[in-house]
C-alpha cells in the first residue's frame, strides 16, 4: 500500500538560508506522527510544502502517491490543514465561516449542513456557532480551526502546533480529540509539548537544523532503563557480571570509585531482568545499594539528541576553521 | 467558477461586515450628491450647451482617486498580514480564482455605488419632462465609460494590495498609481498639445496624439457625449487582463522566493 506521506531528499532554500537539507521520511496510513524540533528547525516549512503552500527547492514529496507539486489541487482536497497561529477570518461567524470553507473544499450541497453540524459537534463548538470568530477566546478559535481542517473528511490531517496557547483543560480536550480522530485519520502534528506526543502519537520524527535526526516509534525511542548501585566489587568485575545477566542489552558505567559502582542498564525489549540482576550481585557477595527501573522521558531524549547534533555541528565548524588556517 | 462565486460572496460580506463598505458608499454619495445639487442649480440659471449628466460623468476622477484605494487595499494585503492567505491557498482553489474573485468583489461594490446615482437620472427625467427630454443614450454610454475605466483601476488597486502586507502602503501605492494614470496623463495632454512629434531613434513619436488617446478625461468626454469607442474599451479590458495576470504572478511569487 502507498504510504500516506513520502518525503524524499527534500531540500528547501529561502534566499540565502537552507531551511531543509535532504529530508526524507514516510508516514504510513493510520499513524499519528509527532513532528518535533526546536524553533526554526523546519517543521512549519515541511508542513507548508506538504500542503502545497510552498514548493520544494529539490526532492520529491507525495501524499498518497500524488506529487504535491504536480497534483497540488488533488492533494489539497485530501488534506485537512491547520496552520501555525491558526489564522481565521475574524469578521465571520463560526458557522458562516465553516460553510464558506466547506464550499471551497467542494463538500456537496446535499451533505454540507450535516457535515458542518458534525464537525461543530466533534469539536465542541455547537454552542458558539453563531458567534463572531474575532470575539471568541483562543481555545474556541483553535477548535474552529480544527473543525475547518476536518470539514472535507480528509485522509490526512496536518496540524501545526494545535495546542499552543491553550489552557491545561483545553489542551487535554484537544489532545483527546486528536486521539479520537487518529482512529480514522492519518495525523501529522507538530508541537513543543513532548508529554503530549508521548500520550497521543505512535511515532516521532525529530528534525533539527533542517535535518531528520530521529524517525522512530515511541516504543523504540523511549526505552526503560535500570539503575544499579553496588558496593564491594571492583568496577570491571561488576561490569562483566552484569553484562552476563540474561536480558541485559547494554551496561553503561557511571563515574565513581571501586567502593560505589553505579551503572545504567538497558534491558532487551520485552524483558525485565531485575531479579536476575539481584541474584548476580548476591552470587558475587557484593552489596546492592540501589536497583530501580525508570523510563527516560521523551524530553530527555529530545534534549540529548538535539544537543549532540549541536555539538557535532560545532565540531564540524571548528574543523573547517582549522582547515582554512 | 463555483469557487469564484463562493469567494466573491465572502468578499462582499466582508465589505458590509465592517464599516468600510458603508463608509465608502457614504463618502461617494455625499460627493456625488453635492456635485449634483450644484450642477442642477447652475443649470437652472439659464440655457447652456452642457447636460447635467455630462458634468456628473466628468467628475468620475473623484471616486476613482478616493474610492478605489480604500476598497482594494484590504483585499490581499490583509490576508497576507493575518496569515489567512495560507488557509486560502491550501484549499483546493487556484491563485487566479482568488485574484479574479477579489477583483470582482471590489468591482461589484464600485458598480453598486454608481448604480445608486441612477436615482439622479430618475430625478432629472421626472423634472425635465416638458422642458427638455432627457436623452438616455449618452447617459448609458457614460455609465459604460465609468465602469470600464473603474474596472481597470480596481485591478491596479488589487495589484498594489498583492505587493505588501500593509493596507496603508497598498492604499498609498494605488493612490499614487491612479493619480499617475488619470491626473498626470491628463496634464500631459495639456503639456504636449500642438507639440510637433518627438523624434526618437529615427521614428516620429506623436506625443500629443498618444496622450490624447490614453487620457481617461478625453475618453470620458466621448463616452458622456454618447460615443462608445472600441479603442478605450479594448485598452482597458486588455489592461485589466494584464494587471490581473501580474497580480497572480505576485501572489505566486512566494513560491519562487
Amino acid at each position: 500500500m502507498q504510504p500516506m506521506i513520502r518525503v524524499e531528499n527534500l531540500t528547501k532554500r529561502f534566499a540565502g538560508v537552507t531551511a531543509l537539507k535532504n529530508v526524507s521520511f514516510e508516514v504510513k496510513r493510520g499513524e499519528i506522527v509527532g513532528f518535533l524540533g526546536p524553533n526554526g528547525a523546519g517543521k512549519s516549512t515541511t508542513m507548508r510544502i506538504l500542503t502545497g503552500f510552498l514548493p520544494a527547492t529539490a526532492g520529491r514529496v507525495a501524499v498518497s502517491g500524488v506529487d504535491v507539486f504536480e497534483g497540488s489541487l488533488e492533494v489539497r482536497r485530501h488534506i485537512g490543514y491547520m496552520p501555525e497561529n491558526n489564522p481565521l477570518y475574524v469578521d465571520m461567524r463560526v458557522r458562516e465561516y465553516l460553510k464558506f470553507r466547506a464550499k471551497l473544499k467542494g463538500v456537496g450541497r446535499a451533505d454540507r449542513n450535516d457535515r458542518i453540524d458534525d464537525v461543530l459537534e466533534m469539536c465542541g463548538i455547537t454552542d458558539v456557532r453563531h458567534r463572531i470568530i474575532g470575539q471568541l477566546s483562543k481555545g474556541y478559535r483553535q477548535r474552529v480551526g480544527l473543525a475547518d481542517a476536518l470539514l472535507g473528511e480528509p485522509d490526512l490531517l496536518i496540524l501545526d502546533e494545535p495546542t499552543i496557547g491553550l489552557d491545561p483543560v483545553q489542551v487535554r480536550q484537544v489532545r483527546q480529540l486528536i486521539k479520537d480522530l487518529g482512529k480514522q485519520h492519518t495525523i501529522l502534528l507538530s508541537t513543543h509539548i513532548l508529554s503530549e506526543v508521548e500520550m497521543t502519537c505512535n511515532r516521532v520524527i525529530i528534525i533539527h537544523h533542517g535535518k531528520v535526526l530521529v524517525s522512530s516509534t515511541l516504543a523504540n525511542l523511549i526505552k526503560p532503563t535500570i539503575e544499579v548501585e553496588v558496593r564491594g566489587g571492583p568496577r570491571d568485575a561488576v561490569q562483566i557480571a552484569l553484562r552476563g545477566v540474561p536480558g541485559v542489552a547494554s551496561v553503561r558505567m557511571e563515574a565513581g570509585d571501586d567502593e560505589r559502582v553505579r551503572c545504567v542498564l538497558h534491558p532487551k525489549p520485552e524483558t525485565d531482568p531485575t531479579e536476575e540482576i539481584f541474584e548476580a550481585v548476591k552470587r558475587n557477595g557484593w552489596k546492592l545499594r540501589e536497583l530501580s527501573r525508570s523510563r527516560t522521558s521523551l524530553e530527555d531524549i529530545f534534549v540529548q539528541i538535539t544537543r549532540e547534533e549541536d555539538e557535532a555541528e560545532e565540531d564540524r565548524r571548528d574543523q573547517r576553521r582549522t582547515m582554512l588556517r | 467558477m463555483r469557487n469564484v462565486t463562493t469567494l466573491l460572496r465572502r468578499e462582499l460580506n466582508a465589505y458590509f461586515a465592517s464599516v468600510l463598505g458603508y463608509l465608502v458608499i457614504m463618502f461617494f454619495l455625499i460627493v456625488m450628491g453635492v456635485t449634483f445639487a450644484v450642477i442642477v442649480s447652475y443649470l437652472n440659471r439659464g440655457p447652456t450647451q452642457l447636460t447635467a449628466m455630462k458634468i456628473m460623468f466628468s467628475m468620475f476622477w473623484v471616486p476613482s482617486l478616493f474610492v478605489v484605494p480604500p476598497i482594494t487595499m484590504r483585499l490581499l494585503a490583509e490576508e497576507k498580514r493575518s496569515g489567512s492567505i495560507e488557509m486560502l491557498m491550501t484549499a483546493p482553489v487556484t491563485d487566479f480564482e482568488v485574484v479574479f474573485a477579489k477583483w470582482l468583489g471590489a468591482l461589484t461594490l464600485y458598480t453598486l455605488m454608481w448604480a445608486l446615482t441612477g436615482l439622479y437620472v430618475l430625478i432629472l427625467h421626472y423634472f425635465s419632462q416638458g422642458v427638455a427630454a432627457l436623452d438616455l443614450g449618452p447617459v448609458a454610454a457614460g455609465y459604460v465609460g465609468v465602469l470600464v475605466i473603474g474596472q481597470f483601476l480596481i485591478a491596479v488597486g488589487l495589484l498594489t494590495s498583492a505587493m505588501t502586507k500593509s493596507q496603508v502602503m497598498a492604499a498609498l501605492m494605488s493612490f499614487a498609481l491612479v493619480f499617475l494614470l488619470l491626473i498626470v496623463v491628463n496634464w500631459m495632454t495639456w503639456l504636449f498639445r500642438g507639440e510637433p512629434a518627438l523624434r526618437m531613434l529615427g521614428v516620429a513619436v506623436p506625443l500629443d496624439k498618444f496622450f490624447k488617446a490614453v487620457s481617461s478625461f478625453d475618453q470620458m468626454e466621448d463616452f458622456a457625449r454618447g460615443l462608445v469607442d472600441m479603442r478605450p474599451l479594448v485598452l482597458y479590458v486588455s489592461g485589466t487582463a494584464l494587471v490581473l495576470f501580474l497580480t497572480t504572478r505576485i501572489l505566486e511569487s512566494r513560491k519562487w522566493r
